[in-house]
């Protein structure tokens, strides 16, 4: 029964909002709806300068990266994992970078020259910006 | 080559052990990763066991009234982006597949991709080396367990027996991609020689007669659209594979020459629990000049249909109806078994009804478990089965695979 209203209390609890977030030195301050899937799914590899982007993601079945994927990426955790399976495994391609938790999530973007990610409103820090999908 | 057989050797001694064995190593893999690399050289592998048992005929070893464990892929690749628009990527893969597979190390793949355009709604490509070959939903990366749906993929269109044919081949590619609000469209097409490694191929087309296959000026041609991302994935796959028999002194045959022609069609709707899958195929094979063979030429027809369901986050069902027709004038084989009565008439088709079980142990670490109902031999490899074959049989496999 206490199981159950808590269980209840964690589904009511309203979603905090998910944006993507890029190392803030990024010129680069928006991204398309296609470009922005373009760059999860791996295959846009570059900025609009030329520059490099890393990619950062969380483990499969954590709940922000599930979040990330179904309402900003509009696409299930387990299909991006078979895409990227699918560039790994056939040379075209590379995997994004894994990262353990959100703090994690956080030091590597902040860190990282052209890095993207994602992260709630109230884990952005100073050296992260929210890349604005148009 | 001493290296090669020290290695078998090794993996004969660990045919029970080298699942566990190599999962502990690799368990703290994604680490591994991330923080001994830089970014943007990547290390990844697959491994896979299988364990196989039939009624009646021998797939992938002596399987028939036994369990053979001759099934076992075992791979590791390497990519390094040198520049964000230059790629380069080779695999390296030890396989075993009964007598249908030389248990070699061998390269899967070594190529470099260039990106000659790069935007938010393109991508050109070139791709070169030994290329992975596109063809339909699966070959590109048919090796890895935990990207197949299944233990082995619907045989009609997905040979074993002649694998390293349709995997890939060395050649060059150019690869476009336009993604739209309806959609991404892809193109992708090269020209290739293909690879003539299997033992089956060359008894296939001229039985025991002595002397080697040879792969001829080739080509593949890939479009493809994906709707939201995959939720619906549509292609078609035309190629144009050609070789030579180059005899041996002693051969009875003249040096004739081969091709084959698959057409494929390809559809999948993947939802949140369940996806549909279906493929279907058209495949000309024309053989030339080999003398005492007269020439030939047939079309076959392959499809499947295909769905998953998942039951739980971490097991998902699977059942599949699989048809093979070698050729579509004879669709019994009993023309050809009345012209050469060596040949029995099962060995012309193939139904195959497959129902499967996977089970998520550890993201990356799975578990599965098939059985197949079947009716014909078509796919059967004539290497693993010179005693004859049964044209009603049964197959039960099991597989753990890893990948990191």
């Amino acid at each position: 029964m206490l199981l159950f209203v808590l269980m209840s209390q964690v589904l009511s609890a309203p979603t905090p909002s998910i944006y993507p977030v890029v190392n803030s030195a990024l010129t680069q301050n928006s991204v398309s709806r296609n470009g922005l899937s373009a760059i999860f799914r791996m295959r846009l590899r570059q900025w609009q300068d030329g520059s490099p982007i890393t990619v950062f993601v969380l483990r499969d079945n954590n709940p922000l990266h599930q979040q990330f994927c179904k309402q900003v990426l509009n696409v299930f955790p387990h299909q991006m994992r078979r895409s990227w399976n699918k560039l790994v495994f056939s040379g075209t391609g590379q995997a994004p970078v894994t990262v353990a938790s959100k703090d994690e999530m956080v030091d590597k973007i902040a860190s990282t020259p052209g890095a993207i990610g994602y992260l709630s409103d109230e884990d952005i820090t100073e050296d992260i910006k929210i890349l604005i999908i148009k | 080559m001493r290296h090669t057989s020290t290695l078998n050797c090794f993996f004969k001694l660990h045919n029970y052990g080298i699942v566990i064995v190599l999962c502990c190593l690799f368990t703290n893999a994604q680490a591994f990763e991330s923080d001994w690399l830089p970014q943007n050289l990547q290390i990844h592998g697959f491994l896979s066991q299988g364990f196989i048992h039939t009624s009646d005929n021998n797939f992938f070893g002596k399987t028939d009234d036994s369990i053979s464990t001759d099934f076992r892929e075992l791979g590791i690749n390497a990519s390094y982006r040198i520049l964000p628009e230059l790629q380069v990527a080779m695999q390296v893969v030890w396989r075993d597949a009964g007598k249908t597979d030389d248990s070699n190390v061998r390269i899967d793949y070594g190529l470099a991709s260039y990106n000659l355009y790069s935007s938010e709604n393109s991508l050109l490509t070139l791709r070169g080396g030994r290329v992975p070959t596109p063809l339909g939903l699966y070959n590109d990366t048919r090796d890895v367990a935990s990207t197949r749906p299944s233990i082995l993929l619907p045989q009609s269109i997905y040979f074993d027996v002649n694998r390293n044919l349709a995997l890939s081949a060395d050649g060059g590619y150019i690869y476009g991609e336009h993604r739209t609000d309806y959609g991404d469209f892809s193109l992708n097409f090269g020209v290739v020689m293909p690879r003539l490694d299997d033992p089956d191929f060359k008894n296939v087309i001229v039985g025991p007669d002595p002397g080697k296959m040879e792969g001829d000026i080739s080509w593949v041609l890939r479009t493809g659209y994906e709707w939201e991302n995959g939720l619906v994935k549509l292609a078609v796959t035309y190629a144009d594979f050609n070789g030579d028999y180059k005899p041996s002194s002693g051969a009875l045959l003249q040096p004739g020459s081969w091709r084959f022609n698959p057409l494929i069609l390809s559809a999948q709707y993947n939802a949140e629990k369940w996806s549909l899958t279906g493929e279907y195929a058209i495949r000309r094979a024309q053989l030339r000049n080999f003398g005492a063979i007269p020439d030939t030429q047939f079309t076959g027809q392959s499809f499947y249909i295909q769905g998953t369901y998942r039951l739980t986050s971490s097991l998902e069902a699977l059942v599949r109806y699989d048809d093979l027709i070698w050729d579509m004038d004879d669709r019994k084989g009993l023309k050809l078994a009345q012209a050469a009565p060596g040949i029995t008439n099962h060995s012309r088709f193939a139904q195959d009804w497959t129902f499967g079980l996977r089970y998520e142990i550890l993201p990356a670490l799975n578990f599965s478990a098939e059985y197949h109902r079947i009716n014909g031999t078509g796919w059967l490899s004539n290497l693993e089965n010179p005693q004859g074959t049964t044209q009603h049989w049964d197959m039960y496999t099991i597989m753990m695979s890893y990948d990191f």
